[in-house]
């Protein structure tokens, strides 16, 4: 049969980022799709060799506008274990606050632009209005909407205040209860589930075999989380992965919305259980150059990231190189295009969340 | 197969008729900067010593300073308000304002008023003699004899 070739990307009405899809039609099914990764590249990795390691994790934030605390955090926390720094424990915690926080807003953020793309722009609002209130928060507690600065190598630079932990976690419990309303809508609405379920369907199996990270390998079934690994304090909180069976849409999309309900779950126990007092120190100075190399793993919204800093003694790194969630995504929603109905690529393409500026750095 | 009468959404929605719109009246009322929110950077010549330590940590290399001529400059398009540099000056003469800065800066413009790179771009293409002198042709492979 003839073939056509149809580029999907790098604009595109569903896209919410520029993501270059060369998609093989046989009719109106997907024969083959590849990708073109690099439309976004800004050399950020290699940017580490004309800027001081103590500022670079300023600019490290700009990879992303929706993990970028966690791209910052999983940053210091590299240079930090080269350096063998003491984090205080304050900090530490602080940090964990802000990067659930940053969860939270990322799934809303997706499941609103997931909405959208199957069609129930009704869902876009209500998510994104939720997703307004955690960024009040962010904006009260570290000045930025998106981009928070807040990390440093040794800690962080803004301290939240007892008071406003409280407030922040009554805040979010009325937003969990706003939520559940619209979860409910994710759940049960006859129109989704039309539209999702059975929708590229990716198996456990293929999913190991494709190396699927985050929401899109815990909606097939695998237990896959890098918080499981107990470090940066994950160790002393008590949460189970969140995982579907499905393994199609619909599975991916219930994950993002269950994690939303558990990192406000985790919010409170963080808040319960952090060092509390006035003037606790929320920063260690730190002197000298790095010298060494580590390998640093964080649970992003979207996955496991995996950071490599190789430091060499002066105040410029001599290699960065971030692995991002998507990039070890794109496999699988390769995988899972061909051979499905032309109509249903902007589903596929959407639930496995490409963040299509983390992956092009 | 689900049941198509069931409808989460239709309580949200008729709701929704009756409230009051989740979005404000901009610009008529616009919603006050939280205190110790990252705005605009701003500067103060008369406590600053020149040192330049804030020009040496910023990672955007945004900032200019000329002790000589007695001169320091921000470029706000450069300028990501990471902070680093309130927290390098010594003297307090940079601070964050939490106001956010207007889209247009100067740095837009150049001094006749045009932006910058406006020659570049508006240079007059070269002339077609010139191409057909150096051999009439795009082929790059030299014509043999």
């Amino acid at each position: 049969m003839k073939q056509t070739v149809i580029p999907m990307g790098p604009q595109h009405p569903v896209l919410p980022e520029p993501l270059v899809l060369d998609l093989v039609l046989e009719d109106e099914r997907v024969v083959d799709a590849i990708p073109m990764i690099g439309y976004v590249h800004r050399g950020l990795e290699a940017m580490v060799e004309r800027v001081e390691y103590t500022e670079m994790g300023y600019v490290i934030e700009r990879i992303c506008g929706i993990c970028s605390f966690m791209h910052g955090m999983a940053y210091c926390v590299a240079l930090e274990d080269i350096m063998a720094v003491e984090v205080p424990e304050r900090a530490r915690w602080l940090r964990l606050v802000w990067a659930e926080l940053s969860r939270v807003q990322s799934h809303l953020l997706w499941l609103g632009l997931g909405g959208d793309a199957f069609g129930f722009e009704n869902l876009l609002m209500q998510c994104w209005r939720m997703r307004e209130e955690v960024l009040d928060v962010f904006e009260q507690t570290t000045g930025g909407r998106i981009i928070h600065s807040v990390n440093r190598i040794g800690g962080v630079r803004r301290d939240i205040a007892d008071s406003e932990l409280t407030a922040i976690v009554e805040r979010l419990d009325r937003l969990a209860i706003g939520f559940e309303a619209t979860a409910r809508v994710f759940r049960t609405d006859p129109s989704i589930r039309h539209r999702l379920e059975g929708v590229g369907v990716l198996s456990g199996d293929d999913a190991r075999r494709l190396g699927a990270v985050g929401p899109m390998a815990r909606a097939s079934g695998i237990p896959l989380d890098t918080r499981l690994l107990g470090e940066h304090l994950y160790d002393r909180l008590e949460f189970e992965p969140i995982v579907e069976a499905g393994g199609d849409c619909l599975a991916r999309v219930l994950v993002r919305v269950r994690e939303v309900q558990q990192s406000i779950g985790l919010i409170h126990q963080l808040v319960d259980r952090m060092p509390k007092g006035e003037d606790l120190p929320i920063d260690t100075k730190v002197r000298g150059m790095p010298q060494g190399e580590t390998f640093v793993r964080l649970e992003q919204p979207r996955g496991e990231v995996a950071y490599y800093v190789r430091a060499n003694g002066t105040k410029f790194l001599e290699r960065f190189r971030a692995r991002t969630p998507t990039f070890a995504n794109i496999p699988s929603m390769i995988h899972l295009v061909k051979g499905c109905d032309l109509a249903d690529v902007p589903n596929i393409v959407l639930t496995i969340d490409p963040c299509i500026s983390c992956t092009e750095r | 197969m689900a049941n198509p009468l069931n409808l989460p959404m239709a309580t949200r929605s008729l709701r929704n008729l009756v409230s009051r719109p989740a979005t404000r009246r901009y610009p008529t009322v616009v919603r006050p900067p939280f205190e110790g929110a990252r705005g605009t950077l701003e500067f103060d010549l008369e406590s600053c010593v020149l040192c330049g330590l804030c020009v040496r940590r910023c990672p955007t290399l945004a900032l200019t300073c000329n002790r000589d001529e007695r001169l320091f400059a921000i470029d706000q398009l450069r300028c990501i308000a990471c902070g680093v540099c309130v927290d390098a000056c010594n003297k307090h003469s940079l601070s964050l304002s939490p106001n956010r800065r207007p889209v247009h800066t100067r740095a837009e413009i150049g001094v006749d008023g045009r932006r910058p790179g406006y020659e570049e771009w508006h240079k007059p293409e070269p002339e077609p003699a010139a191409a057909t002198a150096a051999g009439g042709s795009d082929s790059t492979e030299p014509v043999p004899a």
